[in-house]
């Protein structure tokens, strides 16, 4: 189905389904997460959209979002997870148009779950900054986030994990990796990590770097050219993004979205 | 047709000079042993001929069946048919050796190597090799024991099948049993391929397997002495010394050595002394 409006009230039925966003527009999504969900959501174009989803008491959503814009999107978007609920969020970032995201995820209910992963691959401007906020007992809330910066690209990501008092027996943990293969390395992490309660786990772990020219040298002489070279390693980098998703469709769409980008970007 | 010419060639890493004149000629499926001591120049001709970004050629010339090597990247010159076995494989995380292999021989083919070809072909090497059924899942080296990746320097060269391989010290950290298993594959592939070999080793049982005709000795970035298989045999069983003496030479690697001692007295002397 392909989304023209401006407001739209989505509750997505249990099992998969599939959205276009297609506008010149602004578009605003309201979700409701009600039963176990699979939705995969498509941006061609638009100009700010934003998504307010409340999931209910144990309710499951998996989203993935996948931005294929040509031109800049603001993305700003909330997410409350209820009692004993589940919500998988994953961004596929790997086209021209410039993103900035804004996404701040609640687990209000005990018991719930939330995991945010993003797999980036630019030549342009992608800004992130996500927040998983625990605010109840025994809640987990997990980021995993990996970017490959090719020349002209630039990537900052804020990720940031909180855990607010009285919310006992939580966990947050973050991944964040960024690959560069630009010698400008316009890669920027901050792992944040702001806990206000004992009886919690949580860690952060942040990884940026260039291509190794000892790897490179290696992969080259096996007959390899340096495009060959960035697209293995890309691939191996941003493919781990796809294992965090459970529904097989999804995964299929993810993973051969990613190859074929790939492919295409690093063969210029 | 697949002769490898070297003349006058100078290698210098980081300024500093590494080879100072070496010539070589290697014939199709000719196989030849360069020794020497550490510290004197093997491993960085082998890297030298290979592309090594980090070894800067200042003087001569490296000829591949009359193509310019030093004219040509790192990939051109494994796709005419060059193959370097690395003392230090790499590992490369996120990358399986799958994929890794597929890439490598696709990039040496008109047309895509079929699936089921290449799996086959995966399934009979990693048996040659009598490798875990699993490698080819895994990450390219990552996780591998030392003689693990050295074996997998040759499922690599079994796969791609290069015209002149170049083996720089391979069987070290091999066992026994895995210096016969290499051994042999390398002898199967070079039967099958009549491809030529420079190996670099210290070891008299691999040399024993690789057979080579030639043997070279480097010293201090410098062909010493050139001579037939005995050559090689003499040298492991009586060692350099002979030929220091013989030509009134000292390595490289002793001069350091001397050089490494006197400070060690120093701070010895500093010692005491307080």
């Amino acid at each position: 189905m392909v989304i023209t409006e401006k407001v739209i009230t989505l509750i997505p039925e249990a099992g998969y389904s599939s959205y276009d966003i297609d506008t010149e527009e602004s578009v605003s999504l309201q979700l409701t997460g009600r039963y176990d969900s699979d939705l995969f959501l498509r941006i061609r174009k638009a100009a700010d959209v934003t998504i307010h989803a409340a999931l209910e008491e144990s309710a499951k959503l998996t989203l993935l979002v996948w931005n294929e814009a040509g031109s800049e999107v603001h993305f700003d978007e909330i997410y409350e997870v209820n009692r004993n609920a589940s919500l998988h969020v994953s961004y596929g970032e790997v086209f021209q148009g410039k993103t900035v995201r804004c996404t701040k995820v609640t687990l209000l209910g005990e018991g719930a779950f939330a995991d945010v992963s993003s797999a980036v691959l630019t030549q342009t401007d992608k800004q992130f900054e996500i927040t998983v906020t625990s605010d109840a007992p025994n809640t987990t809330g997990l980021m995993h986030n990996y970017s490959v910066v090719l020349a002209g690209g630039k990537y900052d990501m804020d990720a940031v994990g909180v855990i607010t008092k009285g919310s006992h027996g939580s966990q947050s943990h973050q991944t964040s990796r960024s690959l560069c293969f630009d010698a400008e390395m316009n890669s920027r992490i901050i792992p944040k990590l702001i806990i206000d309660d004992n009886d919690v786990q949580a860690s952060h772990a942040a990884s940026l770097g260039r291509v190794d020219e000892e790897q490179l040298y290696y992969m080259q002489s096996r007959g390899l050219s340096e495009q060959q070279c960035t697209a293995l390693l890309s691939t191996g980098y941003l493919m781990p993004i796809v294992d965090t998703i459970e529904n097989e469709e999804l995964k299929g769409i993810l993973r051969a979205e990613l190859e074929e980008k790939i492919a295409e970007l690093c063969s210029i | 047709m697949n002769t490898l010419k070297i003349e006058n060639l100078h290698v210098s890493v980081e300024d500093k000079e590494i080879l100072s004149g070496v010539d070589l000629t290697v014939n199709a499926g000719e196989i030849h042993a360069v020794m020497g001591p550490n510290g004197n120049g093997k491993s960085t001709l082998l890297a030298a001929i290979m592309g090594h970004p980090k070894y800067t050629v200042t003087e001569g010339s490296i000829y591949y069946n009359d193509q310019d090597v030093l004219a040509m990247s790192v990939d051109q010159r494994s796709r005419a048919g060059l193959f370097l076995a690395m003392q230090y494989p790499q590992e490369i995380p996120g990358v399986t050796n799958s994929d890794f292999l597929r890439a490598a021989m696709n990039a040496r083919r008109e047309t895509p190597v079929s699936l089921f070809t290449f799996i086959k072909a995966m399934e009979k090497t990693i048996n040659d090799l009598e490798m875990k059924e699993d490698l080819a899942h895994r990450f390219l080296n990552e996780g591998f024991s030392g003689g693990e990746k050295k074996r997998n320097e040759i499922v690599q060269m079994e796969m791609l099948k290069p015209s002149l391989s170049m083996l720089d010290e391979v069987d070290s950290g091999l066992d026994v049993d895995a210096i016969r298993i290499v051994g042999n594959a390398i002898k199967k592939l070079r039967e099958e391929t009549n491809m030529s070999i420079i190996v670099v080793s210290h070891y008299e049982r691999f040399l024993d397997l690789i057979e080579p005709q030639f043997t070279h000795v480097l010293v201090n970035g410098k062909i010493v002495m050139e001579g037939d298989a005995s050559l090689a045999r003499k040298i492991d069983t009586e060692g350099y010394d002979w030929i220091y003496k013989e030509l009134d030479i000292v390595p490289a690697a002793q001069e350091e050595k001397k050089r490494a001692s006197v400070s060690l007295g120093a701070c010895a002397v500093n010692r005491a002394v307080k």
